[in-house]
C-alpha cells in the first residue's frame, strides 16, 4: 500500500507539472490560444451535453442551433446585453474573455450536431401546441411561429431566427416569460411586440402549449 | 399561490415564535437579524468567493438552489476537473458564521459566555485558498480560526481545515467521456463530490446542533485535520465513479494540513479507503446511489503500541430535483461499523449511524430542510457497568447507546452568499434514554438538549 501511495504521489507531482500549460483538453476560459471546439467539449458540455442535446431544462439545447444566432447570444452574454437570469448567473462569467475566434468555434461545433427532440405523450396540450405554431393564436393577433422560425421550426434568416425545434419546453417558456415580461433580451424586440405588444397577446396556457409542442419536433 | 394559512404555515409560526423566545425574546432578536443582515447586504453583493470570481457565474451554478456547499451536477464536475475550470484568478476568499444557540433544559454553565446560553457569537472564520493553479490542477484548502473554543473560555486558535489538492484531466468527445485525477486531503470525505459524506452533508452549518454529544462512525469526521490521504480518481460517462485512497498520520511533510487540530490523532501506516458511485441525470432529476468503505488502524495511546481496528462500510444515496425556481435534495447515508480493539480478550463492538436530510429552495433564497439523526452503538466490553478505556470506542465511552432526533431548519439567502437560517433540533432519545435518567434530561425527558440555533453564514471575496 505504501508504495502504491508513494508512486501515486509522485505520479501526481509529475502530472501537475506537466499540465501547467495545454491546449489539447484545457478547460481555461482566458487562453485564446485554447480551440472553441476544446472549450464546447470541456467546458460547455458540462450543463449543454457533449452533443449539444442538454439534459437539464435549465440549459438550452445548443445541437443544430443556428450558428450565427450562437455567436450572436454569446456576444450579447459577453457584453451583458443580455440579462435575463439564466444568462447572467451562468453566462456573462463563461463568456467574458471568449475570442470572436473561439466564439465563433464553438458556434459552429454545437450548430453541426444533431438535435434530440423530447418526448411528451400530452396529445391535447401538443395538438394546441402544434395549432399556435403552424397557424399562430386561433382568433388573435400572433402570429404563426413558422411564420420566421421556419416550417420545421429549424430558424434561418441567417441566425435572426434561432431554432425552437427540439428546444426544451421550459427553456422555451421561461424565454416566453422573459421577453413578454421585461427588456432584458434586447435581441427579443420582436418577441416582446408578438408576446405582449399586441391586445390579444399569449396566455401562459398557450406559451406552455406551444413549448411543449416545440419540444417534441 | 395559495395564500391561506394552512396547518403547516401555523405550525411554522408557532415554532418561530417558540424558537425566538428561547434565544434572545422576540424584540432583541429581531433587532439582531436586521443589524446583521444589513450589515452583510452592505458589503458589495457581487463580491463573491473564490471559485465564483474563477468563472465568473453565480453561486447557484454550483451549489444546489445556492445553498453552499450542496453540490450541482455542474458543481460536481468542476471539482473533479480540479477546479480548473474558468480563469486563473485571486485565489482568495472569506468565509464567517455568527450565530447563537440555547437549549431547552439547563444550559451549560460557566464563566462568561457559554455555548448554548444564546449569546450571539461570532462563532468561526475562515480564509479560503481556493482555485485553479495550472490547467489541469487546483486547490481548495479552508483556514479556520474558531472564535469560540469551549465554554470554559473563548479564546480562539486557527487550524487547518477542509483542505483538497488536485490534478485531474478529461478525456471527452461525442463518443467518450473519462475524468481522471488524482488528490491529496485531510479529511476522509472532503475530496467527494456528493453530500452525503459526513464531510459535506449532514450538520454542514457550522454549529449546528447535530446529532449532539454522541459519537458517531469514525467516518464522521474523527480524522478531520488529522491525516493526510492520497488517491486516485475515475468519472466514467456521467455514470461510474470510483477512487481509492490511502490515509496515513498527518505528521511530518504532511503537518502543513493538520495544524492546530489540538491533539494529534495516529493512525498505522497506510489505511485505505474506497469509494464507488454510480449517477444518472435525466430531466431536471438526478440520482445518486455509492458505497465506501474505510480500513482504519489508530493507536490507543501515544506509545503507539496497539490499535484499534475500525472498519466502517456506508451506504449513501442523494436525489436532486434543479429545475428554476424550485430545488429539492435528499439524502441518506448509514455506516456501519465494526471495532476490533488491540487488547486481547476484548469483544468487538458495533457503531451505526443512519444520516437523512431533506432539503427545498425557492428562488434560491428561501429554504427549509428536515433532518433525521440515529446512531446506536453496542458496549460489549461493559463489566459491571463499568469501561476499560483501552476495550472501547469512542462512542462505547460516551456510554451511549443510541441517539435519535430530528432538526427542521428554515433559512434565507438575501443574496447569493449570504444565509441566514433557524434550526430547531428535537431529540426523542440521547444516550438511549427517552426518558427516565441520563445526560442532559429535561424533566426526566430527552427533549432537554433539544437545541435552538441562529446563524448568519456568509462568505466573501474582492
Amino acid at each position: 500500500m505504501k508504495r502504491i501511495i508513494i508512486s501515486l504521489s509522485v505520479l501526481g507531482v509529475v502530472l501537475v507539472a506537466a499540465g501547467c500549460n495545454t491546449t489539447e483538453s484545457s478547460r481555461n476560459l482566458a487562453d485564446p490560444m485554447v480551440p472553441g471546439k476544446v472549450l464546447a467539449q470541456q467546458v460547455c458540455s458540462n450543463c449543454h451535453g457533449i452533443d449539444g442535446n442538454s439534459i437539464n431544462p435549465t440549459f438550452p439545447k445548443l445541437a443544430g442551433q443556428q450558428a450565427e444566432y450562437i455567436v450572436s447570444e454569446l456576444k450579447e452574454f459577453k457584453s451583458h446585453d443580455r440579462s435575463d437570469p439564466a444568462g447572467y448567473q451562468y453566462m456573462w462569467g463563461i463568456s467574458r474573455s471568449l475570442t470572436d475566434k473561439q466564439i465563433t468555434e464553438l458556434a459552429e461545433y454545437f450548430s453541426s450536431q444533431k438535435n434530440r427532440p423530447d418526448k411528451s405523450d400530452n396529445a391535447k396540450l401538443l395538438a394546441e401546441g402544434e395549432d399556435i405554431f403552424k397557424h399562430g393564436i386561433p382568433g388573435g393577433q400572433t402570429p404563426a411561429c413558422a411564420t420566421c422560425h421556419g416550417k420545421d421550426g429549424a430558424g434561418g434568416g441567417n441566425g435572426v431566427f434561432p431554432r425552437i425545434a427540439g428546444q426544451h419546453a421550459d427553456y422555451i417558456a421561461k424565454q416566453l416569460w422573459v421577453f413578454k415580461n421585461t427588456n432584458q433580451r434586447p435581441d427579443g424586440t420582436l418577441m416582446k411586440v408578438i408576446t405582449n405588444g399586441i391586445p390579444k397577446s399569449i396566455t401562459p396556457e398557450q406559451i406552455k402549449a406551444v413549448s411543449l409542442y416545440l419540444s417534441t419536433i | 399561490m395559495n395564500s391561506y394559512p394552512t396547518q403547516l404555515d401555523c405550525a411554522a409560526v408557532k415554532l418561530f415564535r417558540y424558537c425566538c423566545r428561547r434565544l434572545f425574546g422576540v424584540k432583541p432578536f429581531i433587532i439582531y437579524t436586521l443589524l446583521l443582515t444589513t450589515a452583510l447586504l452592505s458589503v458589495n453583493a457581487r463580491a463573491v468567493p473564490a471559485f465564483a470570481r474563477q468563472t465568473g457565474q453565480n453561486c447557484l451554478a454550483c451549489h444546489a438552489g445556492g445553498q453552499f456547499p450542496e453540490l450541482t451536477p455542474y458543481g460536481r464536475l468542476f471539482k473533479l476537473t480540479g477546479y480548473t475550470i474558468g480563469k486563473r484568478s485571486i485565489p482568495l476568499a472569506v468565509m464567517g458564521v455568527f450565530g447563537a444557540s440555547t437549549v431547552k433544559g439547563a444550559p451549560t454553565t460557566g464563566a462568561g459566555h457559554t455555548a448554548n446560553d444564546g449569546t450571539l457569537t461570532f462563532d468561526t472564520g475562515s480564509l479560503f485558498v481556493a482555485g485553479k493553479i495550472t490547467d489541469k490542477s487546483g486547490l481548495f484548502a479552508q483556514i479556520t480560526y474558531d472564535n469560540y473554543a469551549g465554554d470554559t473560555s473563548a479564546s480562539g486558535h486557527v487550524f487547518s481545515d477542509n483542505t483538497d489538492f488536485r490534478y485531474a484531466d478529461r478525456i471527452i468527445d461525442t463518443s467518450q467521456d473519462l475524468i481522471y485525477g488524482f488528490d491529496l486531503n485531510n479529511n476522509p470525505g472532503v475530496q467527494d463530490v456528493w453530500n452525503s459524506t459526513p464531510a459535506w452533508g449532514y450538520n454542514v452549518v457550522p454549529i449546528s446542533t447535530g446529532f449532539g454529544s454522541a459519537v458517531g462512525p469514525l467516518i464522521n469526521g474523527t480524522l478531520a485535520s488529522q491525516v493526510a490521504g492520497t488517491g486516485a480518481y475515475l468519472y466514467w460517462d456521467k455514470t461510474v465513479y470510483a477512487e481509492i485512497s490511502g490515509y496515513r498520520t498527518g505528521d511530518g511533510v504532511y503537518s502543513f494540513m493538520t495544524q492546530g487540530n489540538g491533539q494529534q490523532i495516529y493512525i498505522k501506516g497506510e489505511n485505505p479507503y474506497l469509494r464507488l458511485a454510480l449517477t444518472h441525470e435525466w430531466g431536471a432529476q438526478n440520482v445518486m446511489i455509492g458505497y465506501s468503505y474505510f480500513d482504519v488502524e489508530q493507536y490507543t495511546d501515544p506509545t503507539r503500541t496497539l490499535t484499534n481496528h475500525y472498519r466502517d462500510n456506508t451506504v449513501d444515496f442523494q436525489y436532486q430535483y434543479l429545475l428554476d425556481p424550485h430545488t429539492f435534495t435528499a439524502e441518506i447515508t448509514r455506516t456501519n461499523e465494526t471495532v476490533n480493539y488491540g487488547d486481547a480478550g476484548a469483544l468487538p463492538d458495533t457503531v451505526n449511524s443512519l444520516l437523512a436530510k431533506a432539503s427545498y429552495t425557492y428562488e434560491a433564497k428561501y429554504g427549509a430542510a428536515l433532518s433525521y439523526f440515529n446512531i446506536s452503538n453496542s458496549s460489549n466490553n461493559m463489566v459491571g457497568g463499568t469501561l476499560n478505556p483501552m476495550l472501547a470506542s469512542a462512542s462505547e465511552m460516551a456510554g451511549q447507546a443510541g441517539t435519535e432526533g430530528w432538526t427542521p431548519e428554515i433559512f434565507w439567502l438575501p443574496i447569493q452568499n449570504v444565509r441566514v437560517g433557524l434550526q430547531y433540533t428535537m431529540f426523542d432519545r440521547v444516550n438511549g434514554v427517552a426518558s427516565g435518567l441520563g445526560t442532559g434530561t429535561y424533566n426526566g425527558k430527552a427533549s432537554g438538549d433539544n437545541a435552538v440555533v441562529f446563524y448568519v453564514w456568509g462568505a466573501f471575496g474582492n
